[in-house]
């Protein structure tokens, strides 16, 4: 048997053996126990708390909280936080805030009432989670980056066409207005035009800052079509460089998304930009795209990015979403993996199945957003 | 009458899918006094096309469907004689080697000077009518040898072969005064001057085939 000094020492040593802080509570919320954690962690010595109310160690919201949580099971024995963990918001000595995990449980037999605490310190986990966070970010604008390289050839085409009738123009009305008896009206129209064109160029270089902006927007209600059609608006000029018939059926009415459109329309460049690369391996007049937007059962979206290419071979489908396992001599392989990682962000999901066409076919869906979103 | 002068006037079809450029490349064309039609495919001008119009083709080698250097392969194919312009993007000069390498007349980066091209047309323009005035001639020497006598074709075989009028006859077992009255009458029906002028009609002929 042991004796109640040595019961008492070894539940000291037990005490502060445990890496969590441990906090023991009496029904008017007043410290009993302090072990050599909590200590640590709230930077108090245990003289300098005990036979305080354990309010002192919280955030004054988190202490109120606390106060009724108390009074509430002392009257109706309703446990209501007793053996859940949560997260709250400690306070240490020197004032500062910092997240804690929670488990309360009430100590059996004790009469009056008393409550053990047990605290877990989350700074570290959510500073892994931050540092998680800021990696994936600047991976995203590594790979949006990329992405604007290989869009660049594209785009220099399409702007090449604005330019092409600008120049057409200009030198047609110069040629027109030499004339004696020049057609004032048909060179006015043509002036018109040119400024229109001017205008079209301005778009396309809009288009690709908004693509390139280096902050990312927040998440936005946002219209899937329209995002859909900038892009391809955007793509044109890869489009016409490679001879891709690229068709949109876009359903009227969509409902919006709640999502950062940069990122979103990330994921469209990359799945139409596979579709491009796999269509090249068609003859020319056999290139077809097609981009299909529609509204899902759950009240969400879905874009289908459909190609009548050669597909996905049976020995990179299993790996597909894989990052770096790509089939491109010159792909980073990052493409799909970065934005099934977008997707989910969003609770959607992304996938591939083999088109009607026998080509590939990616489909993105994204749900509803949520009414109780903060 | 009407109709057969405005099949003379050479056209100058445009076909690029992109509506600006067209646009634009037409009222161009039309500044410096041409005929211009414009297409937004190449299979709407394959539908509009008739190969006896006169022309030259202003031509997009990129393009949704039938590309330009399909179309081109078509026109190939059709027999049609009009000189091709191709237009490119920069970047492009792979495809505008092979538009070459399949006959294309010229190709041009764009966007580009309004000079350049509008010479380029008025080359090609110059190249289809000689092309078809080389045609017609052919087709008149074809008739003209078509109106020939068996026995005269013979002879304009013979002859042109270099056979001296003494072999003919004795070769056709005719007199040699009735080998020369019929080569008299060869040279007359086909409008020939000179052996060597019937020489040139009859390899010309030969090369059509």
């Amino acid at each position: 048997m042991t004796s109640p000094a040595q019961a008492n020492g070894d539940f000291q040593a037990l005490l502060d053996a445990s890496v969590d802080g441990i906090v023991l509570i009496d029904q008017d919320g007043l410290i009993q126990v302090f072990n050599r954690a909590a200590e640590g962690l709230f930077g108090y010595p245990a003289a300098d708390v005990l036979g305080h109310n354990v309010s002192m160690l919280m955030d004054a919201e988190d202490a109120r909280v606390h106060d009724e949580h108390l009074k509430r099971y002392l009257q109706t024995r309703v446990a209501h936080v007793i053996g859940r963990g949560r997260e709250v918001i400690a306070r240490h000595r020197d004032g500062t805030l910092f997240p804690v995990y929670l488990s309360v449980g009430c100590v059996s037999g004790s009469q009056p009432a008393r409550f053990v605490g047990f605290v877990q310190d989350l700074t570290a986990r959510r500073s892994g989670e931050e540092q998680a966070r800021r990696l994936q970010e600047r991976l995203w604008h590594v790979a949006r980056f990329a992405t604007l390289g290989e869009m660049a050839s594209g785009i220099a085409h399409e702007l090449n066409q604005p330019l092409t009738a600008i120049a057409n123009y200009a030198q047609a009305c110069d040629r027109l207005l030499a004339h004696p008896e020049a057609d004032i009206a048909e060179i006015r129209l043509a002036l018109k035009e040119t400024a229109g064109q001017a205008v079209r160029a301005g778009d396309i270089i809009r288009r690709l800052r908004a693509l390139a902006s280096r902050t990312p927007g927040a998440p936005r209600s946002t219209d899937l079509n329209a995002l859909v059609s900038e892009l391809v608006e955007l793509l044109k000029g890869d489009l016409r460089a490679h001879e891709i018939d690229c068709r949109l059926e876009l359903a009227p009415a969509l409902p919006s998304i709640h999502a950062q459109p940069d990122q979103i329309q990330h994921v469209i460049v990359n799945l139409v930009r596979n579709a491009i690369e796999s269509l090249v391996h068609n003859e020319p007049a056999r290139r077809e795209l097609t981009l299909r937007t529609k509204g899902t059962a759950e009240g969400g979206v879905e874009l289908s990015v459909c190609d009548n290419g050669p597909g996905v071979g049976p020995q990179i489908l299993p790996r597909l979403f894989d990052p770096f396992s790509t089939s491109k001599e010159t792909g980073t392989g990052l493409g799909l993996a970065m934005s099934r990682t977008i997707v989910r962000q969003y609770g959607g999901t992304l996938n591939y199945r083999p088109s009607a066409a026998g080509g590939a076919c990616f489909v993105m869906c994204l749900p509803p957003p949520q009414q109780d979103r903060v | 009458m009407k109709e057969a002068a405005k099949a003379r006037t050479p056209t100058v079809f445009i076909v690029d899918d992109d509506e600006a450029v067209r646009n634009s490349l037409r009222l161009l064309v039309r500044s410096v006094g041409l005929t211009a039609t414009t297409f937004g495919s190449a299979q709407e001008f394959l539908g509009a096309y008739n190969p006896a119009d006169p022309g030259c083709l202003v031509l997009d080698v990129r393009m949704p469907g039938l590309s330009g250097i399909e179309l081109q392969q078509q026109l190939n194919l059709r027999g049609a004689v009009i000189p091709v312009i191709f237009i490119t993007g920069h970047g492009d000069i792979p495809m505008a080697v092979e538009a070459m390498r399949q006959g294309a007349f010229d190709f041009l980066q764009k966007p580009f000077r309004d000079q350049e091209l509008i010479d380029r047309i008025q080359r090609a323009l110059e190249k289809d009518r000689s092309n078809r005035a080389a045609l017609l001639e052919r087709g008149r020497i074809r008739e003209r040898r078509d109106s020939l006598t068996p026995r005269e074709r013979e002879i304009l075989e013979l002859v042109t072969s270099g056979k001296p009028n003494k072999i003919m006859a004795a070769d056709l077992g005719l007199s040699q005064r009735t080998v020369e009255i019929h080569r008299a009458r060869v040279m007359e029906k086909m409008g020939a001057t000179s052996l060597a002028q019937l020489v040139r009609m009859m390899l010309d002929l030969r090369e059509s085939h």
